[in-house]
């Protein structure tokens, strides 16, 4: 795996860990050679040119080593026969034998057998010279400083680490000693034919075609044909090659080689098109020849593509568009061997960083410019013409004419002279203030109703008292002060209505128990304007919690109570909180208890489950949009409360689902004070609509997320805000499409909580490419995985668990087989694995999906309510925070902690991710394991004890299930709270809760933490390395 | 006689109610697809005619079996069966929220249908005219009218 690893000069010495490994060293005497011909000729007999050396193929691995030969003429690597002529062979370690020629002429050993061993025999003891290696003549080597880009390539040892050795050993070759039992194995390298300096060489390794310059350099074998695939040879002969084969991982690094000689440059750029990881197994290990250690992970969390930005810098930032490739094919056929998702994904309302606010515009007098056909927003990418009396449309390239209060004039360049006063025509997103043609009835209010269950178990639970307080605590931060309305409704079997009408001293409550009819018993002021009710709502809401507290009723009439809660928003629409601790169970849209049965799953009657049982809940959410009503959905229930059902109702309002699985307020209580404090007070956009338009020949056509269609491209959005994205899939409509770039460009129609009706556009451009190649390369793995995501949770819905995970990784494979084949004609690919640089990390997502909570295992692994809700959440998430939940981050802490305080704030070095395998984990160390929705704090066995006292407390000792963790006073317990503070604030999105688990501590432990540590192999689910073989072989099968 | 041509002259108008309700349908998802319709109107109105349509197909089906027309039955009988099928599942009524995704299936399925009662309609017809026929020139056609009961 070069990619991981680009920058390292110098790996770190592993010494027996590869037998590849031991062969290096002997190697390297040789390729000191470059300056030394002179001396090394003295040691070595040169043989006569015309002589073809045998070089045995070192690596072991007989099934691969075809690929990695660049000579043609080496038909099967292992085996080069030698000549007639006899060229003595030399063995590897020749220094300290310089004159062990085999003038008999040997054949290399077959591909089967370790190829030395013919040498061998000839040479009395070439183990022994292996080993002491030390004995080796290293003088010649030492001095010539370009041993070290001497590329143990030759090895193919697929890695890294192993190589690695080279680079450090290089100057004293003691490191590279092989242990002596790895001596055959690497032996095979050992032989060397003695060419001293071969002029006529030379020329042959710089035409190698190669394109894995790195490794391939290292291999070029001689142009004669019996040639042998050493590095060493070449080395020898050729002085300034050795250059090119740097360990060859990567081919940067490769390139960044100062001594490379020129013809690399061709090489390189061949490099640069993808990564590889080589696969093939080493001989004599069971093991699949890949270290888990050099696995591409996403340690640093999401990288934005810059290639977008770069290409188009007055695109809109990636936060809110992003495109699964900034290089949109040209031809349905480049579609169809595309086989990942070809779409983007939005973020209309994403919180920009201070000072990257998206500039409000108002063309109060010219009215908005639209293209006349297509209806596309005034944007960067238009062009102005005929003096600036017209302007082009970027999208249809319709011609319009510029109002005149928006003329400008033109200067020498063909740029408006107005154009730093025009944000629209810079900048990538804008938002329009939208005149009065843009409203069907005026800006409604933010309006916020609560449908609160007050049955025993929502009591007992606390979750009204939590529910009450916070909502109190927000009245002064709802937006849209002074419009801002409000109202309440609870529920267990009868409905309670609460007047709240201003001149109330406190609230009247009404009680409506005819389930079947339901009426609202006044027709106003149960929805009441905050600024004027302040002080009944303020009443009501201290009262609730003691109203209810002595209720022993167990059910819940919820459907009816939606239904009266929808009577009474139907006139403006606004946000519905629905609180619900109980299964429905009386009036319509009541549920069965469903989801216990383990024979449901596995058959196609499983998904069923995950349906809404009752079409009651499809009806009400559409009914709900219509009138443009968002909801949200709070569930707290211990046992079963059928969220696919519940959910439904968010989905299809643009809302979303939390859920508090047996919630009680001493322990989640902080949980949903900040989470429904940051629904209560975050920006929302209300009665909004969205569309995504782009240029002729390619059309959106399916969308993903939670929202409702209202057209075939409006998505109708009764409230949004920054945390919720969607995702969509576009197609092309014309066979052939000849511009060269394509504009996509995203509207959202809304009214923002002031009362403003608002527009904001964000306008991107990408190119049109003609090259599959180019597609992968400037792929977006967050988007992709994205919509994979999205896709894989829908499936779920028609489909067995199983189906979806599985056509997740046939579209992984299909995708990384037609990757290979683009390059497997023109290099040698061998076993190795290759993919785009910017896809590296596409299989760890892909296994961090199929391992995730809606996806994951069968029955047992997840609640259904569990997996419901974690599906309705992630449709919705943002790029960012779905990779975050998809690879969570491990962070090892307990070292800061004990450093002295003055780093306390050097808070990046600190927060240094560790991959997710128990391998990570030391027993003596504290580790926090954040997935943006909850912390895990992991105690290690053999913690100091000062850590754990310091931190917990007296209660250190006990069951860590019952300990909270609270600031203690101590430096310490500060430094932490303070992390976890910095911690959460950097998303705020989702309170993560602290759960505190020590080592051993079954089976909570398991279900906690290990089960997350998603590169292991867990309960019959296959591990990082696993995954990687498993897709590896599927890529090749059907190549 | 006079019977058995006012049979088909029921089945005559069943038909024309079972062809327009289709076409209506068709008609109806259409004006959605180009956006003169929005889904929440689209659905209600399909929606409503779904379960009449269902009901008259099954009357029409019933009464060619009851009346020992086996050529028609036997026509009519498997549209019947998949209504049935279509009404057990749940799945016989426009479903809001995913109307779009659904909305070539649904057109396809509604143009085959509108197909498969043209098919019957005319046939219906042919009965009616073959049927008004025979009544007014009974005399004379005997043999043929045994003939033709055999079709029947």
């Amino acid at each position: 795996m070069g990619t991981e690893n680009p920058g390292r000069p110098n790996f770190p010495m592993r010494p027996s860990s590869t037998p590849f490994a031991s062969a290096l060293p002997t190697m390297t005497p040789f390729s000191s050679r470059g300056p030394m011909v002179g001396s090394e000729a003295s040691n070595i007999r040169p043989i006569p040119p015309g002589a073809p050396p045998t070089m045995t193929p070192f690596s072991s691995a007989g099934s691969s080593p075809p690929t990695r030969f660049s000579d043609p003429s080496v038909p099967s690597p292992p085996i080069t026969s030698v000549p007639s002529a006899g060229g003595p062979f030399q063995q590897y370690p020749t220094p300290p034998f310089p004159s062990t020629v085999q003038t008999t002429p040997t054949r290399a050993p077959p591909v089967g057998q370790p190829p030395f061993q013919p040498p061998a025999n000839q040479i009395s003891a070439p183990p022994v010279s292996f080993r002491p290696q030390s004995q080796v003549p290293p003088v010649p080597m030492v001095s010539a400083p370009q041993t070290v880009n001497f590329p143990p390539s030759s090895l193919n040892v697929p890695q890294p680490p192993s190589e690695s050795l080279f680079s450090g050993p290089r100057p004293n070759f003691q490191p590279t000693l092989p242990p002596p039992d790895l001596s055959y194995s690497t032996t095979k390298s050992t032989f060397q034919p003695p060419f001293p300096a071969y002029p006529s060489k030379q020329p042959a390794v710089s035409q190698v075609p190669s394109p894995f310059p790195a490794q391939q350099g290292s291999f070029m074998p001689p142009p004669p044909a019996s040639s042998s695939p050493f590095s060493s040879q070449q080395g020898s002969y050729v002085p300034p090659p050795p250059i090119a084969a740097p360990l060859g991982y990567q081919s940067r690094d490769q390139m960044q080689h100062p001594g490379s000689a020129p013809p690399i440059g061709g090489i390189q750029t061949l490099t640069e098109d993808f990564s590889s990881l080589s696969l093939a197994s080493m001989p004599g290990s069971i093991e699949p020849g890949l270290d888990y250690r050099t696995l591409p992970r996403p340690l640093d969390g999401d990288v934005e593509p810059s290639s977008f930005v770069e290409m188009y810098p007055m695109n809109c930032d990636p936060r809110y568009l992003r495109l699964t490739t900034s290089a949109i094919p040209n031809s349905q056929s480049l579609v169809s061997r595309w086989h990942l998702p070809l779409g983007a994904v939005v973020c209309p309302l994403a919180e920009a960083p201070e000072g990257e606010e998206v500039p409000v515009i108002n063309f109060a007098s010219t009215g908005i410019i639209r293209c006349r056909r297509c209806r596309t927003y005034v944007n960067p990418y238009v062009t102005f013409t005929d003096a600036g009396r017209k302007w082009r449309c970027n999208i249809c390239s319709l011609l319009n004419d510029v109002p005149g209060e928006y003329f400008a004039n033109l200067d020498a360049t063909g740029r408006r002279i107005d154009l730093d006063q025009r944000p629209e025509l810079i900048k990538g997103s804008v938002e329009f203030v939208a005149p009065t043609e843009y409203m069907v009835r005026p800006p409604m209010p933010p309006l916020y109703f609560f449908l609160i269950d007050v049955s025993i178990s929502a009591v007992r639970s606390g979750m009204i008292e939590v529910v009450a307080q916070t909502v109190r605590s927000c009245l002064d931060e709802l937006p849209g002060f002074p419009r801002t309305q409000i109202g309440f409704i609870t529920f267990d079997s009868t409905i309670h209505f609460y007047n709240m009408k201003s001149s109330l001293m406190q609230p009247q409550m009404m009680v409506v128990s005819d389930l079947d009819d339901i009426f609202v018993p006044l027709p106003d002021d149960l929805l009441v304007n905050l600024s004027e009710s302040r002080n009944v709502v303020e009443t009501f809401l201290d009262s609730l919690p003691s109203m209810f507290q002595d209720n022993v009723n167990v059910e819940s009439a919820f459907g009816p109570a939606l239904k009266a809660a929808f009577m009474v928003m139907s006139q403006l629409g606004g946000k519905l909180l629905i609180f619900q601790n109980t299964l429905p169970s009386l009036g319509v849209g009541r549920l069965k208890l469903r989801g216990d049965d383990l024979r449901v799953y596995g058959t196609d009657k499983e998904h069923i489950l995950r349906l809404p049982e009752d079409p009651f809940y499809k009806q009400m959410a559409a009914d709900l949009t219509k009138y443009q009503i968002g909801v949200n959905v709070y569930a707290f229930s211990d046992k079963y409360t059928d969220i696919a059902s519940l959910g439904t109702l968010a989905k299809y309002t643009g809302g979303q689902v939390y859920y508090y699985p047996s919630f009680q307020s001493g322990i989640h209580g902080e949980k949903l004070r900040h989470e429904l404090a940051r629904d209560l007070t975050r920006e929302t956009a209300w009665e909004a609509v969205m569309r995504i338009r782009c240029g002729k020949g390619i059309r959106f056509t399916s969308y993903h997320g939670n929202f409702m269609l209202r057209s075939t491209d409006l998505l109708a959005l009764p409230a949004v805000d920054c945390d919720k994205a969607y995702a969509m899939q576009l197609s092309l409509e014309e066979t052939l499409l000849t511009t060269q770039t394509v504009y996509f460009q995203v509207a959202l129609l809304y009214t923002a909580s002031c009362g403003e009706r608002r527009i904001r556009v964000h306008t991107a451009a990408a190119a049109i490419v003609t090259d599959l190649g180019e597609m992968y390369r400037q792929a977006d793995t967050g988007a992709i995985v994205s919509l994979f995501c999205r896709l894989a949770i829908e499936k779920t819905l028609t489909n067995k668990l199983d189906d979806a995970r599985n056509s997740l990784q046939v579209r992984i494979v299909k995708a990384l087989r037609e990757y290979r084949n683009l390059y497997a004609v023109q290099h040698r690919l061998g076993a190795r694995m290759i993919y785009p640089e910017s896809l590296k990390f596409l299989c760890l997502y892909g296994l961090a999906l199929s391992k995730s909570v809606p996806l994951k295992g069968g029955y047992a692994d997840a609640q259904l309510d569990e997996r419901c809700a974690a599906g309705f959440t992630m449709m919705a998430l943002p790029v960012k925070k779905l990779l975050k939940l998809l690879y969570p981050s491990l962070i090892r802490i307990d070292e800061s902690l004990l450093k002295p305080s003055a780093q306390a704030d050097d808070f990046k070095n600190i927060m240094k991710r560790l991959p997710l395998v128990a391998e990570s984990l030391d027993s003596r160390g504290l580790y926090i394991y954040d997935d943006g929705f909850r912390f895990i704090i992991w105690f290690g066995r053999m913690l100091s004890p000062d850590i754990a006292g310091n931190l917990l407390g007296p209660d250190f000792a006990a069951e860590l299930s019952r300990v909270t963790l609270h600031q203690h006073d101590n430096e310490m317990s500060r430094r932490l709270m303070g992390m976890l503070k910095k911690l959460r604030e950097s998303d705020p999105s989702y309170y993560q809760l602290s759960y505190l688990v020590r080592q051993g501590e079954q089976p909570r432990e398991g279900l906690l933490l290990l089960v997350n540590l998603l590169e292991d192999q867990m309960g019959g689910t296959s591990g990082y390395v696993d995954w990687i073989m498993q897709i590896h072989r599927q890529v090749q099968q059907n190549a | 006689m006079a019977w058995d041509l006012m049979f088909w002259i029921l089945c005559f108008f069943i038909k024309i109610a079972l062809v327009s309700s289709s076409f209506y349908q068709l008609l109806s998802l259409s004006d959605l697809e180009s956006d003169h319709l929005n889904p929440f109107e689209a659905s209600t109105r399909i929606n409503s005619v779904v379960i009449p349509e269902f009901l008259l197909q099954g009357f029409l089906c019933a009464l060619f079996l009851l009346t020992w027309h086996w050529f028609m039955f036997l026509l009519a009988v498997p549209l019947t069966v998949f209504h049935l099928m279509l009404y057990l599942n749940r799945k016989h009524l426009l479903d809001v929220t995913e109307i779009f995704r659904d909305l070539n299936n649904e057109k396809k399925y509604r143009f085959v249908k509108l197909g498969i009662y043209l098919l019957l309609f005319t046939l219906v017809l042919f009965r009616l005219l073959s049927a008004g026929i025979f009544f007014f020139f009974t005399s004379k056609l005997e043999e043929l009218d045994i003939r033709s009961s055999l079709f029947y």
